[in-house]
């Protein structure tokens, strides 16, 4: 009986940490999932990061996109730092030990396919066919 | 079927024929019986062993053997055990005699074969991969069915493989001597089918070396054959040089357009491009052999192409249009004028279908302004009689004929495939050749007349010496150039090359089967108009100033803004942009005869059809289609909506234009006559010369051959070799 009183405090728990009935729904709404976890640090855009060892490896660090972008979250708009840390590539979150710093390192931009901004390659193989291009008079 | 199988192998090829022999060996004693592995063929006297063995089904490996050129024997590849003869015999130059032998399958001429293919490999580098000839090469495939299987030779360090220095013979044939195999195919084509007697041999043995003697350009118009006739990789084609492997390549039947013989060709495309144009066998059009521009114009498909629609601003400047409001600002200008007010000019690539489909809509606009750039006499029987205008014989009468006038023409330049025609009779049947024009290089010796067209006249009347020698010829033929007929006395011209026509065929009592007047045409869509109804030459235009012209492919020139009324309207129709392009208000841009499927009449008057190789580029689109879409635009829909039916629609017209493959007869030759006595005899003392005098003249004569590089780079390089000649 205790097991089940135990799982019932764990989900008022996750519920409560979720931001009562309301925030919790919206979560599942989002992403399906209710978590709870240590907050490990913040992006510059505001995503937060988590970590909770009581979940398997692999799920056990999971990042809370910034309410702003609502529904329209993508893995890209994850900074290159964070993304090292969330992928058990290191165990050591930016926060602590902080990227260096390099010249050459670019900004990073989240992935603009679909968008007016989205890279488009082109073709630079001369054409097939050459066109007839008309003299002009003016 | 599977069935059937004691049926069907009663009825191949080789049983029949064993078959017909039985029955037949009592009745045609002149057979001569030879056994071929122990099979009975009956041959005529004077066939090689080789010859025999194709007829028996056995096909014997051969190199320099080849059907239309003399039997040089040099390569042995064809050697064949013979019963009761102590060493084996080359086939392909070997005799038949009665009762003899052959083995084609016995060890001894396994083991020939085997020595000879160690030889040729020894000699030959191991550079397949890096070759064009690859895929299809003779060698390749000889050393893998007759071959032996591993290799002896081991002398790379010693002295190495033979190496000979590549050998600069034109911007056409790319030559890589290393791999020559000394079969002198190329010698014997240059100098019996070509006439150029630039090609031979120095050296002996193992030193021999096939070339020029000095570097010079291989100057022929049939130069490119050689690279097909050439067994292994040491003659290729330039401009296809690395481009692809013949097993990549889609193949699609075809026939040629840029000349009036109608050569037909297999188009090599991938990727919808064009990759290269190679001879298909037809024995009464090209034999096996194309001229230099039918291979390698291709390139000119490429560039200079009309890919979209273009319409006339405000400024004066064509602007990219849509289709539809290209065929709008078109259409309304149709409706917007009177039909008589409305003309058309047809040029020398259009098919037989965007000729009819014109024809028709101008017809259904009450105009009759049809005309096609190339001139042709309109007085006498003019085109209203097929045979005035075809060339009657056809190419394959050049066979039987003994003597031929050529009147005014350079068949060498004008149908390359005519005068080879015309060579080969003359080396082989003792054909005759005359010629009234200027003097110039035929390959073949020829009784000069004269360059004035007075000698014509003289010949009609019987007073010149040469009218008795033509009257004595059992089959003459009369071939007269059409550019001489576009000269201002064209009419008194045709009229007296139909009375030297009449007179012979009347004197030499060959017959009504055998035709002598013949019309030697330069562009391919010319029959097919005339056949059409077309008006042939511009004059109708010139005199009855249009408001709207329809320049049908119309690239020569013929017709300028000079001629026109300054608010004419023109619309050009067609896939380069040329001259015609350069004057038009509305472009509409069409197919070129790779991309559509369509009718060309050759000047035989042989219909055939092209076929679909690659789409026709960007926006561009089939030529019956553009008008048909025109003709609904302007609300005048032709009554057919498919191909087929425009096909019916020529069927209606003129019949033999859907008898493809067919050349139809036309035998009007004394009503012609009659009406061509009507004609005054204005001739002029002006000098006869065909337009194409040299071979520089040959290359570029037409809009895709005018936008090729390569055919550029060919009147370079003829230039310059010109150049270097007067040097020296």
């Amino acid at each position: 009986m205790s097991k089940y009183i135990e799982k019932f405090n764990n989900l008022r728990t996750i519920i409560k940490a979720n931001g009562g009935l309301k925030g919790s729904f919206l979560q599942l709404y989002r992403t399906d999932e209710l978590k709870i976890g240590d907050f490990v640090g913040e992006d510059k855009y505001g995503n937060k990061y988590y970590q909770n060892k009581y979940y398997f490896v692999g799920r056990s660090r999971w990042v809370q996109y910034v309410d702003k972008v609502n529904m329209d979250y993508d893995g890209s708009q994850i900074p290159a730092e964070w993304h090292r840390w969330l992928h058990y590539t290191t165990d050591d979150p930016p926060t602590k030990v902080p990227p260096v710093e390099r010249e050459w390192i670019e900004p990073h931009t989240e992935n603009m396919s679909g968008t007016p901004q989205e890279y488009v390659p082109y073709s630079t193989t001369k054409p097939k066919i050459e066109s007839w291009i008309p003299p002009r008079k003016s | 079927m599977l069935r059937l199988w004691p049926l069907s192998r009663g009825l191949k090829a080789r049983h029949v024929w064993s078959l017909a022999a039985r029955c037949s060996s009592t009745a045609v004693p002149e057979k001569i019986e030879v056994f071929v592995d122990d099979k009975r063929v009956l041959v005529d006297p004077g066939t090689t062993v080789l010859q025999a063995c194709a007829e028996a089904g056995i096909e014997i490996p051969r190199f320099c053997y080849h059907d239309r050129l003399s039997v040089a024997g040099n390569c042995r590849m064809c050697l064949v055990e013979v019963e009761r003869s102590p060493k084996p015999i080359a086939s392909c130059a070997m005799p038949v005699m009665k009762g003899m032998k052959v083995k084609t399958d016995s060890p001894m001429t396994k083991k020939a074969r085997e020595g000879v293919m160690e030889f040729l490999l020894m000699n030959h580098p191991l550079d397949c991969p890096i070759c064009d000839q690859g895929g299809e090469c003779d060698l390749q495939d000889q050393s893998m069915a007759f071959g032996s299987d591993r290799s002896r030779f081991t002398d790379m360090t010693f002295t190495g493989k033979r190496a000979v220095e590549d050998k600069n013979v034109g911007p056409l044939i790319k030559t890589i001597m290393t791999r020559c195999i000394h079969c002198t195919r190329c010698i014997r084509f240059a100098s019996e089918v070509a006439g150029v007697d630039d090609l031979g041999t120095t050296g002996r043995g193992g030193d021999m070396q096939v070339g020029t003697y000095v570097e010079k350009m291989f100057k022929s118009e049939l130069s490119g054959n050689i690279i097909d006739l050439c067994p292994v990789g040491a003659l290729t084609s330039k401009p296809y040089a690395f481009t692809a492997r013949p097993w990549e390549t889609r193949k699609t039947e075809s026939v040629d357009v840029m000349d009036a013989v109608g050569s037909n060709i297999i188009v090599s495309t991938r990727t919808n491009e064009v990759l290269r144009i190679l001879p298909r066998l037809n024995e009464e059009i090209n034999e096996e052999w194309i001229s230099d521009k039918t291979r390698f114009a291709y390139d000119g498909l490429k560039r200079q192409r009309l890919t979209n629609p273009f319409v006339m601003d405000d400024k004066g400047n064509l602007v990219q249009a849509k289709w539809e409001e290209a065929l709008t600002v078109a259409a309304k200008k149709l409706v917007s004028v009177p039909g008589e007010q409305i003309a058309a000019v047809a040029g020398g690539l259009v098919d037989a279908e965007a000729l009819v489909c014109l024809k028709d809509l101008l017809n259904s606009f009450n105009s009759e302004g049809l005309c096609t750039e190339e001139i042709f006499p309109m007085d006498g029987a003019g085109t209203d009689l097929r045979s005035n205008y075809l060339l009657n014989t056809k190419i394959m009468g050049v066979e039987e004929a003994d003597l031929i006038l050529l009147v005014g023409t350079n068949p060498r330049y004008e149908a390359p495939l005519f005068n080879a025609r015309i060579r080969k009779c003359w080396i082989h049947n003792d054909l005759e050749v005359a010629l009234v024009g200027p003097k110039m290089d035929l390959t073949y010796e020829y009784l000069h007349l004269g360059d004035l067209a007075e000698v014509l006249q003289q010949i009609a009347n019987g007073k010149h010496p040469f009218s008795e020698k033509l009257g004595k010829a059992k089959h003459p033929m009369v071939v007269v150039g059409s550019t001489v007929l576009q000269r201002p006395d064209g009419g008194a011209i045709h009229k007296a090359v139909t009375t030297i026509a009449q007179n012979a065929r009347v004197k030499s009592g060959c017959g009504e089967d055998w035709r002598v007047l013949n019309v030697l045409h330069r562009v391919a869509s010319q029959v097919a108009a005339l056949d059409l109804g077309y008006k042939a030459g511009v004059e109708y235009i010139r005199q009855n100033k249009p408001k709207v012209l329809y320049l049908l492919g119309a690239d020569e020139g013929a017709i300028t803004r000079d001629d026109l009324p300054i608010d004419c309207f023109v619309i050009y129709q067609g896939h380069h942009g040329d001259r015609g392009a350069q004057m038009a208000d509305v472009i509409f841009p069409g197919a070129a005869y790779t991309e559509k499927d369509a009718t060309y009449v050759n000047t035989e008057g042989r219909a055939q059809l092209t076929h679909v190789a690659v789409t026709a580029p960007v926006l561009a689109r089939e030529d019956w289609k553009i008008i048909r879409a025109l003709s609904e635009v302007a609300g005048a829909a032709l009554p057919y909506e498919k191909l087929q039916e425009v096909r019916d629609r020529l069927a209606d017209v003129s019949p033999n234009l859907t008898r493809y493959g067919d050349a139809e007869d036309a035998n009007y030759f004394k009503q012609s006559l009659e009406l061509a006595s009507l004609v005054k005899d204005n001739l002029t003392s002006t000098p006869i010369r065909p337009p194409q005098l040299n071979l520089k003249d040959f290359f570029m004569t037409n809009s895709i051959s005018r936008a090729s590089q390569t055919m550029a780079k060919c009147v370079h390089a003829v230039l310059e070799s010109e150049k270097k000649g007067k040097l020296s």
